[in-house]
């Protein structure tokens, strides 16, 4: 290991000490902002910085440069060791590069739109707590580590949705501390996945450390148990009356359950469309670009595991393909601007999933990569219109904005043309990728033919949307609607440019991305990236982007020409709703699974919490045991307190009584 | 010479007149006076067997018990004065507050 590995340890430091500065110094709400996005900043360049060291780095024989900065033990229990250490490959290196590059833009924009708010001091706290939670996440060089980087974003997603805890409701009617317990609850459900996926882990592969490490203080050396994820290929468990289950499908199918809870898949998604409580930047920011993809990072990193267990990895397809489907459907018949978002949030989670599930893993990142941008300047710039729209939200009070706010209308539609995956925007260069290795080389041409009609609904809501709030009429006309500060627009176009250009990062033909990530899950000795394309795959792309163009352009031109248009009405649902009432109704709430959950776990634990306490606590623990043994003892005294008469010679007489008693029997004896 | 067993007797006499009046009387002061009238029967025991025995231990004994029962005395006759200023009486079965 050479020199200047230590700079490693600085990315996520500055959001550390940002953090405390915040917390503990700093009262001026000017100079928290300043503080927490020069942080970040600060970690920006501090990840650029260790690519250059990153590169600079010897070349191992069995390949794969990696910095691996351990600061010191962390657990020792006999053979359950468990270094501190900080790791910087290709992979965290794309992913910190996002999470700070995305992350400081949010940062400088947080200080125009929260401007005002009364607890921008603690929101910029969070915001650099998140940022270094984050870093640990995607630098823990185990997976403990990496688990502790999984729950402190939890943490600070929680206390963002909640940031709004004083107010009953925020639009469109969701109760942010409720939104907030129910996002770090369902999150719960899959730590459960997480948690016994380490421990089997640690007893099937004996180390939670991805990769071999460098002999810690003592000399020993702690393995890592990626490279030996063939030891347990073909290992079987014994379920008793299930059957068998292989031991690699079991770990991969606990990771995949903690996978739905973080990353938003289908079935535990519903955290994430209450989780739009929050303000927007934390949105952007946590909900969209960074904290969301962790499952799909999560299973990047530990890509052999799943090679391992094709059963398990087509699982992950289907439930990609599924929450890419549903989500979309979902987001045609949201009103709340911030909704539609987070449904196709969902969505695009899903492609990501499927992309990492076939072992398409740059393509995943690629994509990954391209949202977090893309998807970051969509909210970014939802936030400038709720601004300029006076705190509406509901799409039917917008209309028109795109004379009034034409930065904000230019950058959302180069946002919406990206998400779409119209050529020759960002989105396009990624799903195409997905896309056509779902169908020609994952050998899942179902799966693909879903994922083109999903890009399809994707088009048609974001036209849908662009439609509804940048075109047609004002349909609230109670409020004067004006164009965003530069501190909102400038992060807005700087996010745009990147949105048009991003898909150059892995452009075919250049494939610097695919490059990049190569040595991290190349085999030793492989050959570089070999990419030739086919005609096939030329024609799919082709005739992907002209089916989302042209869904896109119905989108639009159904929602601002003809019948359609004019019903849009405030508090009326959707004119569509009229063609297909009970399936719209469904999507709209967002396919019933709220109502599943609190039909079939919140009301039935509710009501045995309701028989816990009034019953079970208060008349048996309360009335039987606590107040049972008072009455007793009350009632014991009772009956003895008669011998206590007050009267002196009454107690002399006895004592009398007892010396003669006693004297008597000894002189008896 | 006396008999020690005489002593012994009006010992017991004194003792017994002591107890009976500590069970009966109902004056504080009485009582008191009958609780002295015990220690000094018990006194008068211990004095007899000493001389029966030749032992000066019995004698020596009765000075400690004379100097306590002083300080009971001084104790005793304190808490009843006491007792008299707030309750304007010196009846015991009037100081039964302590009844259960």
């Amino acid at each position: 290991m050479s020199n200047l590995t230590w700079i490693i340890l600085l990315i996520p430091a500055f959001p550390l000490l940002g953090f405390l500065v915040n917390t503990f110094f700093i009262r001026d709400e000017r100079t928290a902002g300043r503080v927490a996005s020069g942080a970040v900043i600060l970690a920006f360049v501090m990840a650029l910085l260790s690519i250059a060291v990153l590169q600079a780095q010897p070349e191992p024989a069995e390949g794969g440069r990696r910095i691996d900065y351990i600061l010191w033990e962390w657990i020792s229990v006999g053979s359950f060791r468990v270094p501190f250490g900080f790791l910087f490959d290709h992979l965290t290196a794309v992913m910190a590069l996002l999470v700070t590059g995305v992350g400081a833009i949010i940062h400088v924009y947080s200080i125009g739109y929260m401007h005002g708010d009364v607890r921008q001091v603690r929101f910029f706290a969070y915001l650099n707590l998140f940022i270094f939670s984050m870093l640990m996440l995607i630098m823990g060089d185990n997976m403990l580590l990496l688990f502790l980087g999984w729950e402190g974003v939890g943490l600070c997603s929680f206390l963002l949705i909640g940031h709004y805890f004083d107010r009953r409701s925020v639009q469109p009617g969701i109760n942010p501390s409720g939104a907030a317990v129910k996002a770090f609850v369902v999150n719960r459900v899959g730590d459960v996945g997480m948690l016994l996926a380490m421990a089997a882990i640690f007893s099937r592969l004996g180390s939670l450390s991805f990769y071999n490490q460098d002999p810690m203080l003592d000399g020993r050396i702690v393995p890592g148990f990626l490279a030996h994820v063939n030891d347990i290929a073909f290992a079987q468990l014994d379920l008793g009356a299930f059957g068998t289950i292989g031991i690699a499908t079991a770990i991969c199918l606990l990771i995949l359950l903690g996978v739905t809870g973080k990353s938003a898949q289908v079935p535990l998604f519903v955290w994430l469309p209450d989780a739009m409580a929050g303000p927007t930047p934390v949105s952007a920011l946590i909900h969209a670009a960074t904290m969301v993809t962790s499952g799909v990072y999560l299973i990047a990193r530990v890509q052999p595991l799943f090679q391992a267990s094709p059963t398990a990895a087509g699982w992950v397809v289907t439930i990609g393909v599924l929450t890419a489907l549903l989500a979309a459907l979902a987001a045609v018949a949201q009103f709340d601007i911030k909704r539609v978002l987070a449904y196709s949030t969902i969505s695009q989670l899903g492609y990501m999933i499927v992309a990492v599930g076939m072992g398409a893993v740059s393509a995943g990142m690629f994509h990954l990569l391209t949202h977090g941008i893309f998807k970051a300047l969509l909210f970014l710039a939802a936030g400038s219109v709720i601004h300029g729209a006076h705190d509406h939200q509901d799409m039917r009070r917008m209309g028109g904005l795109r004379t009034k706010m034409p930065t904000t209308y230019w950058t959302y539609l180069v946002g919406a043309l990206a998400l779409a995956g119209i050529f020759p925007f960002a989105g396009f260069w990624s799903k195409d990728e997905i896309i056509s290795y779902a169908w020609f080389n994952g050998g899942r041409p179902v799966g693909a033919i879903l994922l083109i009609f999903a890009s399809m609904i994707t088009a048609f809501y974001m036209g849908r949307q662009i439609a509804l709030i940048f075109f047609g009429q004002q349909r609230d006309t109670t409020y004067t609607p004006h164009e965003s500060g530069q501190i909102i627009t400038v992060p807005l176009i700087i996010l745009a440019v990147g949105a048009v250009i991003g898909g150059l990062i892995n452009f075919p033909g250049l494939h610097w991305l695919s490059d990049f990530l190569h040595p991290v899950f190349a085999t030793p000795g492989a050959p570089p990236v070999d990419e030739t394309y086919t005609l096939g795959q030329g024609i799919l792309a082709v005739v992907t982007t002209l089916l989302a163009a042209a869904s896109g352009y119905a989108g639009w031109y159904l929602y601002t020409h003809g019948a359609v248009a004019r019903r849009v009405r405030i508090g009326q649902p959707d004119p569509l709703y009229r063609y297909n009432g009970d399936i719209w109704t469904g999507a709209e709430i967002g396919w019933g699974f709220d109502w599943f959950y609190d039909h079939a776990i919140v009301r039935p634990y509710r009501t045995a919490s309701r028989f816990l306490s009034d019953v079970y606590d208060r008349q048996g623990i309360d009335g039987t045991l606590v107040d049972g043994t008072g009455r007793l003892m009350g009632r014991a005294a009772e009956s003895l307190r008669g011998a206590q008469t007050g009267f002196i010679r009454n107690y002399v007489l006895i004592f009398l009584v007892g010396v003669v008693l006693m004297v008597g029997y000894f002189a008896l004896s | 010479m006396v008999p020690t067993n005489y002593f012994v007797i009006l010992s017991a006499i004194l003792f017994t007149v002591g107890v009976i009046g500590v069970l009966t009387r109902r004056n504080a002061l009485v009582v008191f006076m009958s609780v002295e009238l015990m220690l000094n029967s018990a006194n008068l025991a211990l004095v007899a067997f000493a001389q029966a025995r030749q032992s000066l231990t019995g004698q020596i004994l009765v000075f400690f018990v004379i100097t306590v029962a002083a300080a009971e005395v001084a104790v005793g006759l304190a808490l009843l004065v006491a007792i008299f200023r707030s309750r304007r009486t010196l009846d015991v079965d009037e100081v039964s507050t302590l009844r259960g």
